[in-house]
């Protein structure tokens, strides 16, 4: 298991330090998150984490995942498409299901806490039925909320009203509600198999194994097959780069439980990149964190370029192994990814292919760019700042509206 | 002659650390008359994020603009003519946050006043009202030495640096007192260090830079004065 003081040579030795302080502080307290999967996606990652190392705190931490149909993960499907911007059609039969999921799972969970942790919208009306089992409810949004779906999120909050405190993971995503609303960044694990440093060996034995030839420069993509994500024009842009210099490009994307969409949009991408040997499109089981982990190693330049994005971790995953990362300016990515300094934001697949000429053309430039997203990943966006926004949350929630507190 | 470094202060520095946590209120301004309504009724925790508390968030790599509203001015609504209006607005110039705010009421005012047209934004880059909350929590670290001061000025974090510096600017009401150079100024007779580090302008040194900047001074206090004892 990753201890506590494992991060004190990476991210610092009174980072740590003032994890323990605050913790006692606080003292004892039962702490519940909530999600709807445990593999795949960003949220199960962040929760995989952050869970040890609450212990390690002496925090009481407990990880829950509400079950669900396939009609269920449907509805949530569609429902944060919507609030992602996107057109959709939520039947009442449809969110009638959802409602009596929810219902159906609050039954079955009979754990009392201080904090509860509700991650997203797909378990959000838990607290219509628990409400007495939690003292503080905390909804934790890490959706691109910014321009939803006008009914879809009058109806989602008539469930987070109810809530002591949200949680965002940009100001453009808070909406008028009637409680505090707090700002925090999602973070990665230096440590975890997906972010740990790995020999050049071991890079090479994961390239070997998925037949990736290393043979020119590679654009990487990392991401769920997910239009939002614009696999296809990552595809186009690999294209307008390619007439210039010599490159290859590798998708690969994960599949999460709670994602019936995937499936369909990899058939979309197998079509674009058709009859085009320098295009490897790698569909990866929900545990390749290894495997993910060597191809950003690997990769030359690392492309994240979304339309919409809640906080795409890929992009702080890539920084983290000191590459530029080009990313879509969307959503999070705009403050994750330092326009021109840790790499560059983009609109369109022109624009991305004219960043992937240049770095390819000015690797020096591409390695200076890489090292300051390192540090600016290692200042930012590590477990153990999550760690301490979530204990200076706690503490400041008990206050009840102070804005200051000293310890 | 015991090396400056080294004198023992009668109290020691005691650090503290300012951990603090953005607060988005779900407002925001989309062009100059928004901006100009919202500043008349902002709260003060509003007003004071903009001005000061967002640099500990994440901040640009070059600080151009010295509070969010200089920021948004340019980046968002590309009006760089007010961008320098707005920048040049210095809160210590007014005893309380209600005189500053007065003064951008009057800044925006004129400026909407002389403009036949006033800029937008393009949807996303409008600015969001924030405030912030805060946790002051003791660090464990304390100086009683200047050599002292220097080590642990490397080891604590930038919200440190914000709190004793910037934070305490703000606090103290004097845009050259902050908590190190009133440790320095009651502990030891070195006035000329005391001035250097009051003269340090904070709108013009990131956070990381300010410390660099005070670690340099207090080393050139030390060789100067041990140039003299020589």
């Amino acid at each position: 298991m990753i201890k506590l003081s494992d991060y004190e040579p990476i991210a610092g030795k009174e980072v740590v330090s003032q994890l323990y302080r605050l913790a006692e502080h606080l003292g004892k307290v039962r702490l519940v998150h909530v999600n709807s999967t445990r593999v795949g996606g960003g949220v199960a990652e962040l929760l995989e984490s952050i869970i040890p190392l609450w212990s390690q705190l002496g925090i009481e931490a407990r990880w829950e995942v509400i079950e669900g149909t396939s009609y269920f993960f449907e509805t949530t499907k569609a429902m944060h498409n919507a609030l992602q911007g996107q057109r959709v059609n939520l039947t009442p039969a449809m969110l009638q299901h959802y409602r009596e999921v929810n219902a159906e799972n609050a039954r079955k969970f009979t754990w009392e806490a201080d904090f509860v942790v509700v991650n997203d919208p797909q378990p959000a009306f838990l607290i219509e039925d628990m409400r007495p089992q939690g003292k503080t409810w905390i909804w934790r949004c890490h959706i691109d909320v910014s321009r939803p779906d006008r009914n879809v999120w009058r109806y989602l909050r008539r469930a987070v009203s109810l809530y002591d405190a949200s949680i965002f993971s940009m100001a453009k995503f808070s909406q008028l509600l009637p409680h505090p609303q707090y700002l925090m960044y999602p973070s990665i694990n230096p440590l975890s198999d997906k972010n740990r440093d790995l020999t050049p060996e071991e890079v090479q034995a994961v390239f070997d194994r998925l037949g990736v030839e290393r043979d020119k420069p590679i654009i990487l993509q990392v991401s769920r097959f997910d239009s939002f994500k614009d696999p296809v024009g990552v595809i186009q842009a690999f294209r307008l780069a390619r007439r210039y210099t010599p490159c290859k490009l590798v998708l690969a994307g994960g599949e999460a439980t709670d994602d019936p969409e995937g499936a369909r949009i990899f058939a979309e991408v197998q079509e674009a990149a058709q009859g085009e040997p320098d295009i490897q499109l790698l569909l990866l089981p929900p545990d390749s964190h290894l495997e993910i982990n060597a191809l950003q190693r690997g990769a030359d330049i690392i492309v994240q370029k979304s339309i919409r994005e809640g906080f795409g971790l890929t992009v702080t995953e890539a920084m983290w192994k000191g590459k530029p990362v080009i990313g879509g300016a969307a959503g999070g990515i705009v403050m994750q990814l330092q326009d021109y300094y840790t790499g560059f934001l983009v609109y369109s697949p022109e624009g991305c292919a004219f960043r992937i000429r240049y770095l390819l053309h000015r690797p020096e430039m591409s390695r200076r760019m890489g090292q300051k997203a390192k540090e600016f990943v290692r200042q930012h966006f590590l477990v153990t700042k999550n760690v301490r926004d979530y204990l200076t949350l706690m503490i400041l929630s008990r206050q009840h509206g102070g804005r200051v507190v000293e310890l | 002659m015991v090396n400056v470094l080294d004198q023992e202060a009668p109290n020691s520095f005691v650090f503290s650390e300012y951990l603090l946590i953005p607060m988005p209120t779900g407002k925001k301004a989309t062009d100059l008359r928004e901006l100009l309504q919202f500043l008349r009724e902002m709260p003060d925790p509003v007003l004071n994020y903009h001005l000061w508390q967002s640099r500990l968030t994440i901040a640009p790599p070059t600080l151009e603009y010295p509070n969010d509203f200089a920021l948004w001015a340019a980046t968002g609504l590309h009006d760089d003519l007010l961008a320098e209006r707005l920048s040049n607005i210095d809160p210590f110039d007014y005893e309380n946050l209600t005189q500053v705010r007065e003064a951008m009421v009057e800044k925006l005012e004129e400026y909407l006043w002389d403009s036949p047209h006033y800029p937008q934004v393009w949807p996303g880059y409008e600015l969001y009202l924030c405030e912030a909350s805060a946790v002051v929590l003791h660090s464990g670290i304390t100086a009683r030495t200047l050599g002292e001061f220097c080590v642990a000025l490397q080891a604590v974090g930038l919200d440190s640096v914000y709190f004793h510096f910037v934070e305490a600017r703000r606090r103290l009401g004097d845009r050259k007192m902050d908590d190190f150079s009133r440790w320095i100024a009651d502990n030891f007779t070195l006035p000329s260090l005391v001035t250097a580090i009051g003269e340090i302008d904070i709108y013009f040194y990131s956070l990381a830079e300010i410390r660099d900047t005070i670690l340099a001074l207090v080393q050139e206090q030390a060789g100067t004065t041990s140039d003299q004892t020589e």
